[in-house]
Formats: structure tokens, sequence, C-alpha cells
């Protein structure tokens, strides 16, 4: 996973979203969650269980 | 007779006293030239690197001295010399100004490159990323069409090639250029991040 920066983009997760949804914001594909799922492994421990408040980065 | 004697016995006086004259003339003439040219040789490799024209002017000034040298024209020479002293005290002034001016702007450099060393790879990074997920993606999200997507894949490249550039002439020992290139790279990924919307965080 590479170091935080200026550069890497964050989402503040809501009540209601899902890693697919936030995927087909970001991407346009709900199939590419796994992409995020990856770059938040230090927070995420299950894809489907995300929390309001969260701060995800979105590669 | 006697009168024409009497002239040309002055005539070769006269023509005796004047290369006397000049003969003595040698001796300080020669010396002024080996002056000239060790101060020439102080100054000269930092002449050729921030004034190759001024140099090239005091390069002919002394050419022309030490073709009046040859043809031992002496007194020539000693009239020249006051002139060929000064550009010489001035082109020497100027290089050691021009190479104080050039070490301080290198200083500089030196100190915008250890920020932008440290900013650049984060950038390309992040645009490689997003870059990478939309090339895998179905369909475009919303605000963003193919063109948007193809410009930012145009500028992360040119942001790219110029940050190999800028490391290139660092490596090489080229702060002034590095850091020149770096700022067209960080220029580049700026378009390609905004074709994105991405920001970047104060």
């Amino acid at each position: 996973m590479p170091e935080d920066n200026k550069y890497t983009q964050y989402y503040e997760v809501k009540k209601g979203d899902s890693l697919s949804k936030i995927a087909e914001q970001y991407y346009g594909d709900k199939m590419l969650y796994p992409r995020i799922f990856e770059a938040n492994k230090d927070i995420l421990k299950d894809p489907n269980k995300i929390q309001p408040g969260q701060k995800l980065r979105i590669p | 007779m006697k009168t024409i004697r009497k002239s040309l016995l002055l005539a070769a006086l006269a023509s005796v006293a004047l290369v006397v004259g000049c003969s003595s003339m040698k001796e300080p003439a020669t010396k002024a030239i080996a002056d000239a040219e060790a101060t020439l040789a102080t100054v000269r490799d930092d002449a050729a690197k921030y004034l190759p024209n001024d140099l090239q002017g005091v390069d002919a000034s002394m050419a022309d001295l030490k073709a009046k040298l040859q043809a031992g024209d002496y007194k020539g020479i000693m009239a020249a010399v006051p002139e060929l002293t000064t550009k010489l005290t001035a082109l020497k002034d100027a290089a050691v100004a021009k190479k104080a001016e050039m070490e301080a702007a290198i200083e500089k450099a030196k100190g915008e490159w250890t920020a932008l060393a440290a900013d650049l790879p984060g950038m390309v990074g992040a645009l490689e990323s997003r870059v990478s997920a939309l090339s895998a993606s179905k369909k475009l999200p919303r605000g963003m069409d193919a063109a948007k997507l193809d410009s930012a894949k145009a500028g992360l490249a040119a942001a790219k090639s110029a940050w190999e550039a800028a490391s290139a002439a660092f490596t090489a020992g080229n702060a002034i250029d590095a850091v020149a290139k770096a700022q067209e790279a960080k220029a580049k990924g700026g378009e390609a991040m905004a074709a994105l919307g991405m920001t970047a965080a104060k």
C-alpha cells in the first residue's frame, strides 16, 4: 500500500454507502470496489462492513 | 655638398634614434602582453563558462597585440595596453559576479528540487492509480467522458516524461534544468488531476 501524501484522494463514508456504490461514483463501475478495499486494508477487514465517518482512500 | 652631407648625417642619426627608441619599448611591450595573458589565464575558465562573447572580444584584442608584437609595433602595443587592461578588469569583475549569481541560483534550485522531488512521485502515483481504475471501468462515472480521460492520460504521460528528464538532469548535476523540468511535470500533472476531478491537499 503506497504511503499517503497530499495527492491521496479520500472519501468520507456516509450512511447507506457501500464500497460498490463508492466505486460506481468514482469509477463508473461497481465491480471495481476491490480496488478501494485493497487501498484501505489497514482500516477495513471486510469489504461489506464500512462505517459512516470512515475516511477511505480512493486510488 | 657640405649641406647634403650634413642632411644625410642628420637623417642617419634620426633613424638610429628611432630604432633605439623602438627597441627600448620592446621589453615593456613584451612584458605588457605577458602580464595581460597571465591575467586572462586566471579568469579564462569562468569567462568561457559565463561570458563567452566578452571573452571572445578580449581574445581578439590579445591577438591584435600579438600581431603588433610580431610586426615590431611596440608603440602601438603600449598605446593599446590601457584599453586591454580595462577590458580585462571588466571581464574579470563580470565573471566573478556572474559566477556568484549562478552559484546562488544553483543553491536555490537545489532547495526547490528537494521539495519537488518529495512532491512529484506522490502526484504521479495518484494519477496512475486513478487512470488505471478508470481504464478498467466498463463505463465512466458521471461527469467524466472519454475525452477527459484521454486528456488525463496524455497529461500523465507528459508529466512522467518531464519527471524522468528532470531526474536525469539532476543526476547529471544540472539542478536549474532539473527544477524547470520538474515544474513542467507538476504543471502537466496538475492539468491531468483537474481533468479527473482530483484535488491536492493544501
